[in-house]
């Protein structure tokens, strides 16, 4: 099993993110009910593996984070969500 | 972390980033408002609507196209609010603003080409809109209301000496206003 997927935290952004297009910073952290530090060190982890693309732009003068799930990233969450369902049978 | 966990985990997330649909509801409901209410204001004051050669094209253009500028704000701040656009939503929102091209080229071209009005171009592409987002997002009473709008357009081309405003009305009314209201009173659940 994707050992990156293992974590609680990612596994809750990998999921929030399959059936978007994007999703910002703020509603990634009420899905995943942790703190900004937290969240931004998942994101990057996932970020340098290429699981997610994260944008970052301005929206009403404030920074605002964009984060999309990437090809590779669905790909491994299908494969994380398979070998979970056959380990579950 | 057990299995059954990580799929609790996984089924939250989900269901945390669904569609909203009651933005959706809320434009349908603005737009059949709109449009029904121009329509009676042009049935009933005909004199106002048409008191010189372009006044009425100006009545029909500048009306939606500040309605327009309302719904594209309303939607950059209902979607900055929510926080993500799901593929479904983007999907419609492509749609409606295709639409939205096509009923600018309708007006356009009735006016280079000298036409009366493009009510019926613009009604049937309306339609189609409907019927495809009501499709996509399986809500039959948008689907429904767009069949209903298309056989009205059907309709003229067979009765051609029927009224376009009260058409507008009552093509509106059944293709935009009540599915919206039915839309925007969805409860959507879990």
């Amino acid at each position: 099993m994707d050992k990156l997927l293992l974590n609680p935290i990612r596994l809750k952004i990998i999921s929030s993110l399959l059936g978007v297009s994007s999703c910002d910073f703020n509603h990634l952290q009420k899905v995943t009910e942790s703190s900004k530090g937290n969240l931004s060190v998942q994101l990057k982890k996932l970020e340098e593996s290429n699981y997610i693309s994260i944008s970052k732009s301005f929206k009403n003068n404030y920074p605002n984070t964009s984060c999309s799930i990437t090809k590779l990233g669905s790909k491994r969450f299908e494969e994380f969500f398979k070998s979970l369902m056959s380990l579950r049978k | 972390m057990t299995k059954e966990e990580q799929i609790k985990i996984i089924n939250d997330a989900i269901i945390q980033t669904k569609t909203s649909l009651k933005p959706l509801g809320y434009n349908l409901l603005f737009w059949g408002i709109l449009i029904i209410s121009m329509s009676l204001f042009h049935y009933f004051f005909p004199e106002l609507v048409q008191f010189s050669n372009y006044s009425s094209l100006v009545y029909w253009i500048a009306i939606p196209v500040i309605g327009m500028i309302y719904t594209t704000y309303y939607n950059i701040k209902t979607g900055h609010k929510i926080g993500y656009e799901t593929q479904l939503g983007r999907v419609v929102k492509i749609i409606w603003a295709v639409f939205g091209l096509s009923w600018l080229l309708h007006v356009a071209i009735s006016l280079i080409k000298g036409i009366n009005s493009p009510t019926l171009e613009i009604l049937f592409s309306l339609a189609i809109a409907l019927v495809m987002t009501g499709l996509i997002i399986k809500f039959k009473n948008i689907t429904i209301g767009g069949l209903l709008l298309l056989a009205f357009v059907v309709y003229n081309h067979v009765s051609p000496g029927l009224n376009f405003l009260l058409m507008n009305v009552y093509g509106i009314a059944f293709g935009m206003l009540i599915p919206g209201i039915s839309l925007y009173r969805f409860k959507e659940t879990k």
